[in-house]
């Protein structure tokens, strides 16, 4: 998968490049709007990240730039502007994402497998979910763990099935709040805390091996071995 | 704006400015004609009185010379009707007999002598009688079976007998008549002319004022863009226009720069605390020990409060400037409480705290998703916050006079007494809340930047009392009503 960073500041590039990298992306990285349209004609990427506050050009004129170069593959923009512009939000309905300054490692992962998902043919939709013994039943909207019926309000088992769908993968409490709420809020409050303290006591039970592992800091993963 | 404009036209500035107008030159040419017709009649009064003198004079000269014999009668009656059909003023001849002017001659005791007239003259012999008619000035004679008067003109003949000449104000008076009829639909016609004339140009000067006011007053918090339409001329009514539109540039360049400034100046704080963040997470993942990663942890959930806090901070100062950007869309705040609700409700449960929706189904406003969502947020933050164990929240979701109210109402302690008055400023927080005192500021700017207001006290019965009331359309929070015209 290739990916291509287009980003001024050498601290953000340098960590995004190492954590992409991490991630399994072949990043290549540029640092200005000139680099960028170069990189672009010489090689095929899969995937792009542009910052809006490039210094030789607006990132938006830039991705406009790309696709009359071509380029189809999906854009993540990363802003650290205050209010997201209509011109991005332009960009997002036509495919693209956006993220705002500061951002979790985890979300703009989960960000990134979003639009690749988004911009690949699509296959048959599951109707099952299985992640090692609990099976979800995407159809019925049933959870069972080791055959045990789970009983999941809707919205618990809306938030499960994001959970498996990200297993093994770290999400963080905004994008929980952004996929299964549909807002992007900060709440100063635990309530997603809650919400994943009361799945986890009816996904994990006595004796069960616990899959739902709260990172600190960073978010949940569910476990998938 | 169709109500506004559907206003009946007697309500508008250029209606009554034309009525004014009008009302000054109808009684202003009505004023001028009744000098008019003074003079008029006064210069008709003097000229048939100068008639009637120099007659009558003429007719006593003649009964003079008569000699009174049996011709008498026919020869003086004869100058006499003759005399008649020299009326001045006369417009009609009708009849034959001429009944607008009469001649009697008196004997010296008051016996009728010789008449020439209509009828007999006995009513008239009877009303000279009951006046006194000084000798040679005419005088007005009210005639029974007559209905306008006549005037009469004597002289004194040597004999000891009177003449006396009457002329009929008759056609006098039709001539003044028919002056004041003319008059009057003229009259009638200039004014309604002039009222129309003054009306329309009015009204079409005073519907550019209507419509610079209706485009200002749609330039609102968010569009700073748009500018009130300018006419070719050189008037005051495009002064006007031109000195708004200089005077929104130099808004739109002040807001422009205000939004410069908070633009950088999160861009300036957002690229260090992406560097940081992205460098404390790598190294979070690199270490494996609990005791190890828990500084770590605690300062990345730092970071993000300081996020959370520069955005906050940002947001409520542009909408203290009346400069927070808006995206509106259609939201169904309903569907939007319901949804926070249960987000909410685990966390408060988990605290002992009961929240309730009293909603009378669907409500859709046109507002931004984004920060109404963060609004309604921190509503809840600050319940679940603030309340003691074993306390209710009541939200209340209705429509009073075409806004949104929402009201937030629990049974808890309530507002610090102290910072009651200052609950919506920036900073403001009760002793022991360990927020920074944005919640509520952030609130307020989020509903006022959608024309809304905020309302905060604390109930009677004890516990907090919070009040949003957010317009349903998007033109009605800072559209002053603009009259038609």
């Amino acid at each position: 998968m290739r990916l291509l960073l287009v980003e001024d500041e050498p601290d953000i590039q340098n960590f995004l490049k190492s954590s992409l990298t991490e991630a399994g992306y072949q990043v290549d990285a540029a640092a200005d709007g000139k680099t960028a349209e170069r990189l672009v004609i010489d090689g095929q990427f899969d995937i792009l990240i542009v910052d809006l506050g490039l210094p030789d050009q607006d990132g938006i004129s830039l991705i406009l730039k790309l696709r009359q170069l071509g380029v189809r593959a999906p854009v993540l923009i990363l802003s650290a502007r205050r209010s997201v512009d209509d011109r991005v939000r332009g960009l997002e309905q036509g495919g693209d994402d956006y993220l705002t300054k500061p951002f979790a490692l985890a979300e703009l992962l989960a960000r990134l497998r979003n639009l690749i998902k988004r911009n690949s043919p699509p296959g048959a939709e599951a109707i099952r979910l299985r992640v090692l013994d609990l099976e979800l039943d995407l159809l019925r909207r049933e959870a069972t763990r080791s055959g045990q019926l789970l009983q999941l309000t809707p919205q618990e088992f809306v938030l499960l099935e994001y959970l498996c769908r990200n297993a093994g993968r770290v999400v963080t409490r905004s994008m929980i709040l952004d996929q299964v709420w549909g807002m992007r809020i900060q709440p100063d409050t635990n309530v997603v805390d809650v919400h994943i303290y009361r799945l986890r006591g009816k996904v994990d039970g006595p004796g069960q091996q616990p899959m739902i592992r709260t990172l600190r800091g960073v978010g949940y993963v569910l476990k998938d071995r | 704006m169709s109500s506004k404009t559907a206003k009946p036209v007697m309500h508008s500035a250029a209606w009554r400015i034309s009525l004014w107008a009008t009302l000054a030159f109808a009684c202003g040419t009505m004023l001028v004609f009744a000098f008019l017709h003074r003079f008029v009649a006064d210069d008709i009064q003097r000229r048939s009185d100068a008639w009637l003198s120099g007659e009558v004079e003429v007719l006593g000269d003649v009964a003079e010379r008569t000699p009174k014999d049996a011709l008498y009668d026919r020869v003086v009656g004869e100058v006499a009707e003759l005399a008649g059909k020299e009326v001045p003023n006369k417009l009609l001849s009708e009849s034959s007999s001429n009944d607008s002017v009469f001649f009697l001659q008196t004997g010296g005791d008051g016996s009728r002598q010789l008449w020439v007239g209509a009828g007999d003259g006995e009513p008239t012999l009877k009303a000279i009688q009951a006046v006194k008619i000084v000798s040679n000035h005419p005088t007005d004679l009210h005639v029974q079976g007559f209905g306008v008067p006549f005037r009469v003109a004597s002289i004194r003949l040597d004999d000891g007998s009177y003449i006396y000449l009457g002329l009929s104000e008759r056609d006098e008076l039709r001539v003044l008549r028919s002056l004041r009829l003319r008059f009057f639909l003229l009259w009638l016609l200039i004014v309604l002319f002039g009222f129309g004339i003054v009306f329309f140009t009015t009204r079409r000067m005073l519907s550019h004022v209507r419509k610079i006011g209706e485009a200002a007053s749609r330039i609102g918090h968010s569009d700073l863009t748009a500018r009130v339409p300018t006419t070719q001329k050189h008037d005051e009514v495009s002064n006007l226009a031109l000195t708004l539109n200089h005077m929104l540039d130099r808004i739109e360049s002040s807001m422009h720069q205000l939004h410069t400034i908070t633009d950088s100046l999160a861009h300036d704080l957002r690229s260090p605390l992406t560097a940081i963040r992205g460098k404390l997470e790598m190294s979070l993942s690199a270490v494996m020990q609990v005791e190890q990663a828990e500084p770590i942890v605690s300062a990345i959930e730092e970071l993000d409060r300081l996020t959370d806090f520069l955005n906050k901070s940002l947001d409520v100062a542009e909408a203290k400037a009346d400069a927070l950007r808006l995206n509106r869309v259609a939201l169904d705040l309903d569907e939007l409480l319901r949804i926070m609700i249960d987000l909410y409700e685990p966390s408060m449960s988990e605290k002992g705290l009961q929240i309730r929706l009293q909603s009378g189904g669907p409500l859709t406003i046109e507002a931004d998703a984004a920060l109404l969502h963060r609004m309604v947020a921190n509503l809840f933050d600050n319940e679940l916050k603030h309340l003691p164990p074993a306390c209710s929240v009541t939200i209340r979701l209705s429509v009073e006079d075409d806004a949104a109210s929402l009201i937030l109402d629990d049974d808890g302690p309530g507002f610090d007494p102290e910072v009651c008055l200052h609950l919506f400023e920036r900073r403001v927080k009760g002793r022991d809340s360990n927020g920074h005192g944005l919640g509520l500021a952030f609130i307020d700017a989020v509903a006022r930047a959608h024309g809304g207001t905020v309302a905060a006290s604390n109930r009677e019965s004890g516990g907090a009392r919070i009040i949003v009331a957010l317009p349903l359309a998007s033109n009605q929070g800072y559209q002053s009503p603009v009259p038609a015209i």
